[in-house]
């Protein structure tokens, strides 16, 4: 782009040949892009405010009455607190048991590998396996876990997946247990780049290694857990796999997460206005976690 | 909904004439049914055929040339029942120029997949078997069935084969649909369980209280090799039946107080441990066949339907035990043979290609030659006749035992659901409440009073 | 000090040892329950191991349940969508970086505001478009619908933009075209980006449940989860068949991984780090 003003033809001929093969290269996958990812997003916000059932006839313009609907259905107002919940349950013991393996296997010992894998698992095995196992473990009058519970002295465990109670927490402990393998392999890469002069210079002061834990890795790691903070925050928010194949959003409707609402407004009643309104909610909520991340990153990066 | 005046005309005509699908071998002797209409039991019948499964033979899309013209089909589970494909095989016999192409889906995904190709308005399905009355309303109320009184009247086609389950299958005064199937609701219980306890197998005039005392009786063991007495699955049309039963109310009502004691009866025989727990059946998505066939209950009630499969899976030799069918229990105030069902359309879709041949599918399954077919297999068509249920009870693999087939009768036959624009708006209520109350989230009452607070503001009521 | 280091290599050790085991437990039982007679799945008490094998459960369900078809339907989504997905994105990357053209930064400022945006925010328009298309239970719109991602050019681009453009510009004057430097130059370069993608798009698209739940219905095209998802709905009370499935299920994902589990890791790791 350096070629002199004199050559002002051969330029603007260069110009239009690299805005060509500029073009030829991003195409392929803008068209797909635009198609499959961009008119949809904006379409989304188009059926939030419409009234539509999918069939031949014509969308209504309805205005906000589909979150007004949607707010005022207390089965929706209930999703809102069942996903919080379920956020709130997960996300502190995912992160901490994922910073504690991490911390274990940052060791060199024999086998790490191996442990490593043992861990890693979990988050690779599909999820109607995973739910299939830990539903029968559940299983309230003669599964494992209440077998086990009740050998430990706990004569009335709970009783799991069939309580409108406990629903959640048995799917957050099966959440729990299958994603910290990968938050943990996240922070083992964090963990390596932490350099090892700190550690050395903190053995000469005299520190054990709890110590080098909470005042070197830990404070080392605060961008890496701010990070998994909100990603898990954010795949909180978005969880419907895990519930759908456990417990279908029940009993009653105690599990029933913000998506599977959407899903099933969607995709069983045919309901695309509220369906689209409870995407917007979910949109608004992943935007403002993603400007909490943004602010924090900026803090971060000043810091360091 | 502007057509909601017309449509309470039409159920009022219905009403008086009070043609029900008169199925079986007796014909229905009193016929005041609910409101004329033909309910629907999507939860029943959702899965008819208990075992999903298919057999899609699909190669080649729509009728390419003029050597063979291929029609497309929808059906659910068929694997497990020769319900649709004793039919489909029937037909390509006879036209051998014609190729069906099955797409087949699990019965409780059946409505949903349908409703997405419908409302893409694809060309194929061509034949809609339609699951259930209130989705049959839906998509007329869609228009995305072909109305089919042009090709009743060109062929001058005798309706009166199906003694006036036709009519009930009209919308707005046209034809959307021919009625395929009927089913009604029996008890069906495991021979050998009950030959275990020394007990006597449920005859065909027990009450409800007869009922729940053999439950009670024959529930026995624990772990998983607990036998409960009997299995109600997760349908609220398990409970609900049974209160509609006596034709008296439908369970589109204004008060639906008498749902009450139903609901507590049900509540007792779960609390007690005679019947699985309805969370247990419902968050592990047990199917009532698989419950069934493993012998893990006595007795279950249960559609017409069911004695297909099961004697599949008999032929197939997945299952060996001795199993019987007895008349459903009724009310102490009513006799033995009330009972409670449902019709199965067959209908063609709006954007199909191929009209003239879907319209001769459709004749031909619901034809007297295809019900000759069905009833060998053990399926109740559309058609009700002497001969069609001879043939039924006389198939190798029906249960052996004159009571076995006069179970089969009925004197009385109600629909699960009646004919109601806004009847699966309601079906949701129904369902929603129906769990709460399972899950001991409500209280009968508390259920009760929503149901009737929920299905009056859907019906404009207050 | 040698014993203490010793002592604290023992008791870390046990520790994971521990944590390994009750990690792995839910597996065990799947695979010891797939083994059992359905009555004795949940017998009391408990049994660790089965007293008599019945691995018959797996010849019968195998009989039951067309799993090579659902391998094969889930492989051949897994991979087309792998490949769209690298191919475009590395082409769309390079466009991105190495080419001036106008109005790249407004596109790519398109990318990056809707690069957060969760896909089940605009699955039901999506459904509704690919359906119009005509592509509604179909591979194709499945796959579709997912090769395309911001993701995958925003990976790609952070790692091309440490590609100095000297090493570009080096070539152009030796009288390459812009396809040749990036098939030549740029494309061999980018190999550490690609197998990041690949290995995240991979598990993605493997174990995706409610992409193919909402849009495939035929039976034979369904991917293993949703195989095994519609036998456990049709055999609800038959434990041992679906411990045996769902071990079925997991076959091939584990021979995978273990095979590649460095790639599977480090993917893990880069993806993370760049957030």
């Amino acid at each position: 782009m350096s070629s002199g003003k004199t050559k002002l033809t051969s330029r603007q001929k260069r110009q239009i040949r690299n805005n060509m093969t500029g073009y030829a290269f991003i195409l392929p996958n803008l068209i797909g892009y635009t198609i499959f990812v961009f008119i949809p997003v904006v379409f989304s916000f188009v059926l939030s405010v419409m009234s539509w059932d999918g069939s031949q006839r014509p969308m209504e313009f309805v205005g906000l009455a589909n979150f007004a609907d949607i707010f005022g259905d207390k089965i929706f107002r209930g999703t809102l607190v069942h996903t919080v919940s379920y956020a709130l349950m997960t996300v502190v013991p995912t992160l901490i048991l994922a910073l504690l393996l991490a911390v274990l296997l940052n060791n060199k010992l024999k086998g790490v590998a191996i442990f490593r894998t043992a861990f890693y698992f979990p988050y690779i095995a599909s999820i109607v396996a995973v739910g299939a196992v830990w539903n029968m473990l559940f299983q309230p009058d003669f599964g494992p876990v209440n077998e086990i519970l009740k050998f430990i002295g706990i004569s009335n465990p709970p009783r799991w997946v069939v309580d409108k109670d406990w629903a959640m927490v048995a799917v957050s402990i099966v959440s729990v247990w299958k994603y910290m393998g990968y938050y943990m392999i996240v922070y083992l890469a964090a963990l390596q780049g932490i350099s090892n002069s700190l550690y050395e210079a903190a053995s000469i002061d005299g520190a054990n290694s709890w110590q080098k834990l909470l005042y070197i890795t830990v404070p080392m790691l605060t961008p890496t857990t701010f990070f998994v903070l909100i990603m898990l925050t954010i795949q909180c928010f978005k969880v419907f796999d895990l519930v759908y194949v456990m417990t279908g959003g029940g009993p009653g409707n105690a599990t029933k997460t913000l998506v599977n609402y959407i899903y099933e407004k969607a995709f069983t009643t045919w309901e695309f206005g509220p369906a689209s309104a409870g995407a917007i909610v979910l949109f608004a909520i992943v935007l403002v976690i993603t400007l909490i991340q943004f602010s924090g990153e900026k803090k971060w990066s000043k810091d360091l | 909904m502007k057509k909601r005046q017309l449509m309470a005309a039409l159920m009022a005509g219905a009403m008086v004439c009070s043609s029900l699908t008169a199925c079986g071998s007796k014909p229905a002797q009193s016929q005041e049914s609910q409101g004329g209409g033909s309910g629907q039991a999507e939860d029943a019948k959702s899965d008819q055929a208990a075992d999903s499964g298919s057999e899609t033979k699909s190669d080649g899309g729509s009728g390419s040339s003029d050597e063979k013209q291929v029609l497309s089909v929808t059906t659910w589970d068929n694997e497990s029942s020769p319900q649709f494909q004793a039919v489909i095989d029937a037909y390509e016999e006879k036209n051998p120029n014609v190729e069906i192409k099955i797409i087949d889906t699990s019965a409780d995904e059946y409505n949903n997949s349908l409703g997405i190709s419908l409302s893409a308005a694809q060309p194929d399905p061509d034949v809609i078997w339609v699951k259930d009355m209130g989705s049959m309303l839906q998509m007329a109320d869609k228009e995305q069935l072909l109305p089919i009184d042009d090709y009743i009247a060109k062929d001058n086609f005798d309706m009166s084969i199906y003694k006036g389950a036709a009519e009930q299958l009209m919308y707005n005064g046209k034809a959307y649909a021919l009625p395929y199937r009927n089913d009604w609701y029996v008890l069906y219980y495991n021979k050998d369980l009950f030959d275990a306890a020394g007990v006597e197998y449920p005859t065909n005039d027990m009450t409800w209280e007869e009922y729940y005392e053999l439950a009670a009786k024959m529930t026995s063991g624990e772990g998983s090799s607990k036998v409960y007495g009997s299995h109600n699955h997760t349908w609220q049309a398990l409970v609900t039946n049974w209160a509609v039963q006596d034709g008296k109310n439908t369970v589109v009502e204004k008060d639906y107080g008498f749902m009450k004691s139903w609901y507590e009866e049900c509540l007792a025989l779960q609390d007690n441990g005679y019947i699985q727990d309805y969370s247990t059946l419902k968050t592990a998505n047990i199917h009532y066949s698989s419950v069934f066939k493993n012998q893990q209950c006595a007795m279950m009630p249960m559609g017409t339907w069911f004695i297909a499969t099961m004697m599949q899976s008999q032929e197939e030799g997945e299952t060996d035990f001795n199993w019987g069918i007895a008349t459903i229990p009724h009310s102490k105030d009513t006799e033995a043979g009330y009972t409670v069902g449902a019709l199965t359309p067959i209908a063609i879709s709006a954007f199909t290609d191929q009209a003239d041949l879907a319209w001769d599918f459709v004749k031909y399954a619901s034809s007297e030659e295809a019900a000759e077919i069905l009833a060998k297999q053990g399926v109740f068509t559309g058609i009700p006749s002497e001969a069609a249920f001879k043939t039924i009870a006389s198939a190798e693999r029906f249960p052996e035992g004159d009571s076995n087939v006069e179970a089969l009768n009925y004197t009385h036959y109600s629909f699960d659901r009646p004919l109601d624009p806004q009847i699966e708006e309601i079906r949701t209520v129904l369902d929603e409440v129906h769990e709460m109350i399972m899950i001991h989230s409500y209280s009968v009452d508390e259920g009760i009073a929503e149901l009737t607070e929920r299905v009056a503001e859907i019906k404009g009521w207050n | 000090m040698s014993t203490k280091r010793k002592v604290t290599k023992i008791i870390l050790y046990v520790l994971l040892i521990g944590l390994a085991v009750a990690m792995m437990v839910p597996f065990y039982w799947m695979v010891i329950s797939s083994l059992k007679l359905n009555k004795d799945v949940f017998s009391i008490p408990m049994r660790w191991w089965p007293e008599t094998m019945h691995p018959e459960n797996y010849s019968v369900i195998w009989k039951k349940l067309p799993l090579v078809i659902f391998f094969k339907n889930t492989a051949k989504l897994t991979i087309i969508t792998t490949i769209v997905q690298l191919c475009t994105s590395c082409f769309a990357a390079y466009g991105f970086t190495k080419c001036k053209f106008i109005g790249r930064d407004l596109i790519f400022l398109m990318y990056v505001t809707t690069i957060a945006v969760p896909w089940q925010v605009y699955m039901v328009p999506q459904f509704i478009l690919v359906s119009k298309m005509g592509l509604n239970d179909t591979h194709i719109g499945l796959i579709l619908m997912q090769a395309f991602s911001a993701f995958g050019v925003f990976l790609i681009r952070q790692f091309y933009i440490s590609i100095p453009d000297e090493l570009c510009e080096a070539a152009r004057i030796d009288g390459l075209n812009e396809f040749g430097i990036f098939r030549k130059i740029v494309f061999p370069l980018g190999k550490p980006a690609m197998a990041t993608l690949t290995i995240f798009t991979f598990t993605n698209v493997w174990n995706d449940f409610m992409g193919p739940l909402i849009y495939l219905k035929t039976k034979e095209l369904k991917t293993v989860q949703l195989g095994i998802r519609m036998f456990i709905s049709q055999y609800g009370a038959d434990y041992a068949w679906i411990m045996a499935a769902s071990v079925c299920s997991l076959v091939p994902i584990v021979i995978v991984f273990l095979s590649c589990q460095r790639f599977f890791v480090e993917g893990v790791a880069a993806s993370g780090i760049k957030g």
